[in-house]
């Protein structure tokens, strides 16, 4: 059953979550469980052309983990497409504020990393990381599910959702501040304003504008910065039945001086009864993590 | 059992891969390895990274307390890492790459328990749950 013209936000999650999915995947793999609780399986063989499916017509749904295996989509040492390891072909185009602003961040990973006890990753805090690092964090299991206005994305990091929107509605113009939407200023968002449209029967071009300022978000945990003027365009191609294909471009003349892709990430369908472990961010957690090892870990010799 | 600390020093080109790791990568010495053969003190399956405290005997009897870290329990789930895969009192050889400040603490990159079964990293053969 799909989902109908929702406006309450509350209610479109727990209607997705308790949509049937009867039109997913058949030849994705199963683990199987005598309970009914299955486990992802990440060695699925592969498609091939005599197992191969035709995508479905503009249809995204569906749970979706790296195909690489679980550890492909993690991108600690910066997005995929150009990860922060010094190499010159990595190098960004920084404008002079963004430059300042990445020595600003002192990062965990990537080559300029700090130690622990000097880093300042806003992540820390279990603050949101925010469009569009939630792309370039830890990405594991991930569910879409759409209707005729929308599609959602469930991320597997502290379980967060965001709606992207195909009712043809148009992207908000980006001003100081926010966005304007019918002559006023409305409210920058952790999530941002996305609109999607699909470019053919298997292609979905979303735009996303209206994030959180620099000061609140990164690009990704080598530190890299990402300003409230960026506009993220993603491409999300189903391949076939079994595999999507997930890239990113972003474009933030605030901070880089052209626009650069980020990311090219081929996911692969997972069985749609596969169990999804939680993995959030907690402060009580997080808290308990630090007095027995992580501050311990932070001291300098 | 007397226990033994035995540090390895190994240039591991596996290492040099950034991880995953909520405190970074810049904390742990990279290229080490301290082999810990010692009692299992605690054992808590939590985000953001499971900590596995074991008790190790040195040569001159001191009992040297190891706290090791591995990632979140959703991470190390397909690696066999379960919520009561270590009980207090249990024997374990445990492979980690210690922090640069010196103290007993690091990352598991491995552990052997009393029966012989290797738990790995993150990218170690999986290990399906029972039933599966």
């Amino acid at each position: 059953m799909p989902l109908r013209g929702m406006v309450s936000t509350v209610a479109l999650l727990m209607a997705v979550l308790a949509c049937p999915v009867g039109t997913l995947a058949q030849n994705s793999g199963h683990g199987k469980s005598a309970d009914g609780w299955p486990q992802p399986v990440w060695d699925q063989p592969p498609v091939t052309a005599q197992n191969r499916k035709a995508a479905p017509r503009r249809d995204l749904s569906g749970m979706w983990g790296p195909a690489g295996g679980h550890m492909a989509g993690v991108q600690a040492g910066g997005v995929l497409a150009k990860p922060n390891n010094g190499r010159p072909e990595n190098q960004l185009p920084y404008t002079p504020y963004g430059l300042e602003l990445y020595r600003s961040h002192k990062a965990a990973e990537g080559i300029d990393a700090v130690l622990p006890a000097d880093n300042n990753d806003p992540r820390n805090n279990c603050e949101p990381l925010g469009v569009p690092r939630y792309n370039h964090y830890n990405v594991r299991l991930t569910q879409i599910f759409q209707d005729e206005a929308k599609v959602v994305i469930l991320y597997h990091y502290d379980n967060r959702w965001r709606v992207i929107w195909t009712d043809g509605r148009k992207l908000p113009k980006v001003v100081d501040g926010g966005v304007e939407i019918d002559g006023e200023l409305r409210e920058q968002r952790i999530f941002g304003y996305s609109v999607g449209r699909w470019v053919d029967d298997d292609t979905l071009e979303v735009q996303t504008v209206g994030t959180l300022p620099e000061d609140r978000v990164w690009l990704d945990s080598t530190g890299r910065p990402i300003s409230d003027h960026v506009r993220v365009t993603e491409t999300l191609r189903r391949v076939d039945y079994d595999n999507l294909e997930w890239s990113e471009t972003i474009d933030d003349p605030k901070v880089y001086t052209t626009p650069w892709q980020t990311m090219k990430l081929p996911m692969r369908l997972h069985d749609p009864h596969t169990d999804v472990m939680e993995y959030y961010c907690s402060p009580a957690e997080q808290d308990a993590y630090d007095k027995i090892f992580g501050s311990a870990a932070s001291q300098k010799k | 059992m007397r226990g033994r600390l035995v540090i390895v020093l190994a240039v591991e080109v596996v290492m040099s891969a950034p991880l995953f790791a909520h405190h970074g990568s810049a904390a742990f010495d990279n290229g080490k390895a301290a082999i810990l053969k010692g009692t299992v003190a605690q054992w808590v399956y939590s985000n953001p990274h499971c900590l596995l405290t074991v008790d190790v005997k040195g040569e001159d009897g001191t009992v040297v307390r190891w706290i090791a870290e591995t990632q979140a329990p959703s991470i190390m789930y397909p690696a066999g890492y379960r919520k009561d895969s270590f009980k207090v009192g249990d024997q374990v050889t445990v492979n980690v790459e210690p922090v640069k400040n010196g103290l007993p603490i690091g990352r598991i990159r491995e552990v052997v328990l009393a029966d012989g079964t290797t738990l790995g990293g993150t990218n170690s053969v999986p290990i399906p749950p029972k039933g599966q």
